[in-house]
């Protein structure tokens, strides 16, 4: 049988950095499949050049047999293939019939007007078998997200698409609106629809695909029947990698210098507790959307928890960023362009931000003193040389991020929080992050290290939470600290 | 002339931006120096700064408003309101020190409601100040019924009527008051805090930066400006109007933008807003001398604000 969609020996890297190495995935018309990996694994740059949204640099694709160029989303979609984002692409305001014509609108009077009630009748056609009860003159605000994902699926349909790859599309579902899209999800299979589904949930992707795609670190590791295959076999492919063994050394000591309790905002974060020692890291492990992110936020006071409380040295912290930082905690955020940088001021400016009042005398910043601790804390986490009274935003971003850490050092900060030390960091930069977080300890200072890179957790942590679904999950010691461990906990329903 | 610019040491300082905008302002200056006789005299260049003190004093308060990610809309309103209110006082016979003091206080007191909108409740700069452009002028109006208010002492008026070495006392005041600004914005703590809830308000957050209390301050020296522009002009007019200081805020905007103030915060120069003052009072000035009729005036300005848009975007890169 000729595959639906086949694509082979897809590469594509950015710049220096390689992420797909030769990876190849077939669909058969009318099948389910899964493609798996770790975050980081690959998965969504393949979604995206499916999608048109990046091109590969060398691979082909196939679309029943016939070879097909995808240079852009438009001509995925005139190809036959649709992609369903885990942020629903849509336009708020404007009808489910709308959105579903968003871009080819149905005409009349000669191409002038808008045929708006050919359009709704339409939409209402395409929704009757995957769900009628959705109204085509609603505005897509006033849909529950499930809903919103059926007229996206509608769209596909519209589009005549052969193809539909969903990325995490039940990631905010509840079990009923699951077990609908499970419903929808086959009958386009019977109609000869491929689906790739890319999720996280072992469970959902066992009862859903028929066979997957398993890659690691840009790598095709194997194609896998399901359910045939047992899930701890998936697993061990999906994360199975060597150890990176570099020895890790512990500067903890039996001090307490943080203690959380009982922290929670709504789903994202419930219950949370843990304490975290002078000269400790602590990794956070867990997978996107586990509420990591959200519970680093809470702690630095950047979103005020419902409940809870945080205790510096035994003494309980007001809310509110300052008062946080006042106390010693600083948050090195992951999005380092949106939360980190104030992209056009000197690095000087950026580095003296919250600890402005010390660097001045008589209200007036002493710019001498500032440049010279700037520069000497730059050399002391080993940023080139460089000049520190240059926009930030000029700097590559494992030289930013050493500015924002060297910040906190310039606050005299004692617990340093960080989400994604390393993310969109080139290797070499991402070693001497790792190095400074050792130093850090080593120093007595405390660290909390978020990571969606299990090596890297593994690497720096001497002791690791695992979150799922907002809450801890587990708590593993420095014996305990293991890529499958971490999986085991941090994947729901195993 | 360049020689002359570069022996000086506070030219050498200068930022790249700034020394553009003095270099339109010095090209515009040379034109009107070719084509008429009396623009380059003494007399008429301390004229040329008079005209502009007004404006300058506006836009000192609107940079920092605008560096801040913010615009001030209600400066006109605000003026013309504390103008009549001190107007009043003064009339009254509270002496004129303390009704000074009375008018700059609620000048402060409208940025901060302006403020205060925007930083607590979390409304838009641009609807808050626009909401506030009604009805700080309809509180002047129902104030003074739509009358003007004359009669202000002499000891007031001669404040803003004489001359310090020669400078009228209007450009001495606004300078003192650039550098103060000036100060606050390169020199202090409040002027990192603007720069960077202007460039980056929610990293700002996270980095410490007292977000609310920046935005604040922001909009309480705009008021703050407002009134004192209205101080100003009411010593030298001898009446305080309630219809006074119309479209004041574009003007302002203007001198802002053309000095390098970015509109969507983060950056820009009270050096350069200066500049951007003059530029504009030497336009008016210039085109006056030149017989030059108002509506063509109004097209120049609006020219030479696009022309310096097209420029900065043009050697900034994109």
């Amino acid at each position: 049988m000729t595959p639906r969609l086949s694509l082979s020996h897809i590469e594509k890297a950015f710049g220096a950095h390689k992420v797909l190495h030769g990876v190849s995935l077939t669909v058969q018309p009318g099948e389910v499949h899964g493609l798996l990996g770790e975050n980081g694994a690959g998965k969504s740059t393949m979604l995206n050049i499916l999608s048109g949204v990046f091109s590969a640099d060398a691979g082909q694709i196939n679309i029943d047999g016939a070879s097909v160029t995808i240079g852009s989303p438009r001509a995925a979609n005139l190809a036959g293939v649709a992609m369903i984002h885990q942020e629903l692409q849509q336009v708020p305001e404007l009808s489910v019939a709308q959105n579903i014509y968003l871009g080819a609108a149905l005409r009349r009077a000669g191409g002038l007007l808008v045929d708006r009630a050919a359009q709704e009748a339409e939409a209402r056609r395409l929704l009757a078998p995957l769900d009628a009860s959705i109204d085509v003159t609603a505005p897509i605000n006033s849909l529950r997200v499930a809903q919103r994902q059926i007229v996206e699926i509608a769209k596909a349909l519209r589009a005549n698409a052969k193809v539909i790859a969903m990325d995490e599309p039940t990631s905010s579902l509840t079990p009923t609106e699951f077990d609908r899209l499970v419903e929808v999800i086959k009958g386009l299979a019977a109609r000869g629809v491929s689906i790739i589904y890319v999720s996280h949930k072992m469970d959902e992707v066992f009862r859903i695909c028929q066979s997957a795609t398993i890659l690691r670190d840009g790598r095709l590791v194997a194609r896998v029947d399901l359910p045939a295959t047992p899930v701890a076999q998936v697993i061990e492919l999906m994360v199975g990698r060597e150890l990176s063994h570099v020895a890790h050394q512990s500067f903890a000591t039996d001090k307490v210098l943080l203690q959380v309790k009982g922290l929670s905002r709504g789903r994202a974060v419930q219950d949370a507790g843990f304490t975290l020692h002078a000269g400790e890291v602590l990794g956070i492990a867990g997978l996107v959307g586990s509420g990591r992110t959200e519970l680093l936020r809470l702690i630095a006071g950047v979103d005020s928890a419902e409940a809870g409380t945080v205790e510096v040295s035994g003494v309980a912290v007001g809310s509110g960023v300052r008062t946080r930082i006042k106390a010693g905690l600083g948050l090195v955020p992951e999005e380092r362009k949106r939360d980190g940088i104030i992209r056009h001021r000197p690095v000087t400016s950026n580095i003296g931000l919250p600890a402005m009042r010390g660097f001045s005398r008589f209200g007036i910043i002493r710019r001498g003193k500032l440049k010279a601790r700037s520069e000497e804390l730059m050399q002391e986490v080993r940023l080139r040389p460089f000049d520190v009274s240059k926009p930030i935003g000029s700097f590559s971003g494992g030289n930013q991020q050493k500015a924002i850490i060297g910040r906190w050092l310039a606050a005299d900060t004692k617990i340093y929080l960080f989400d994604e030390p390393t993310r969109g960091i080139d290797v070499g930069a991402k070693a001497e992050i790792y190095d400074l977080i050792e130093k850090l300890a080593r120093q007595g200072r405390a660290i909390v290290v978020v990571s969606s890179e299990l090596p890297e957790v593994i690497r720096v942590s001497d002791r690791v939470l695992v979150m799922r679904e907002g809450r801890i999950a587990a708590e593993l010691g420095t014996a305990e600290i293991t890529e499958a461990n971490i999986a085991r906990h941090a994947i729901p329903a195993l | 002339m360049s020689a002359v610019l570069t022996s000086l040491p506070f030219l050498q300082r200068i930022k790249f931006r700034d020394a553009g905008t003095l270099l339109g302002l010095i090209i515009i200056g040379t034109v009107f120096a070719v084509l008429s006789p009396s623009f380059l005299t003494g007399p008429n260049l301390l004229n040329v700064l008079q005209q502009s003190s007004i404006n300058a004093c506006i836009a000192l308060g609107m940079t920092l408003v605008i560096i801040s990610g913010g615009i001030d809309l209600s400066v006109g309103p605000v003026a013309a309101l504390t103008a009549v209110l001190g107007a009043t006082m003064m009339v009254a016979g509270v002496p004129f020190i303390v009704a000074v003091a009375g008018a700059l206080c609620i000048g402060m007191l409208c940025g901060f409601i302006n403020g205060a909108l925007i930083a607590w409740g979390g409304l838009q700069p641009f609807i808050v100040t626009l909401g506030g452009l009604s009805l700080y002028r309809a509180l002047a109006l129902i104030f003074t019924g739509g009358q003007p208010i004359f009669g202000l002492p002499d000891g007031f008026r001669a404040l803003t009527n004489g001359t310090l070495m020669g400078v009228p006392t209007p450009v001495v005041i606004v300078a003192m008051l650039a550098i103060c600004a000036w100060v606050i914005l390169s020199k202090t703590p409040l002027g990192e805090y603007f720069m960077a809830v202007g460039g980056n308000p929610e990293a700002a957050r996270i980095a410490g930066v007292p977000v609310t209390m920046t935005k604040l301050a922001a909009y309480m020296i705009s008021g703050l400006m407002a009134s004192v522009a209205a101080m100003i002009l009411i010593g030298r007019l001898g009446a305080a109007e309630p219809t006074m200081g119309t479209l004041w805020e574009l003007d302002a905007i203007a001198a802002s933008a053309i000095g390098g103030a970015s509109l969507m915060g983060g950056r820009g120069s009270i050096i350069g807003t200066l500049i951007g003052c003059v530029i504009l009072g030497t336009l008016r000035n210039g085109l006056t001398l030149l017989n030059v009729q108002a509506f063509y005036q109004l097209l120049a300005t609006g020219i030479i604000i696009i022309v310096a848009m097209l420029i900065d975007k043009a050697t900034s890169g994109k």
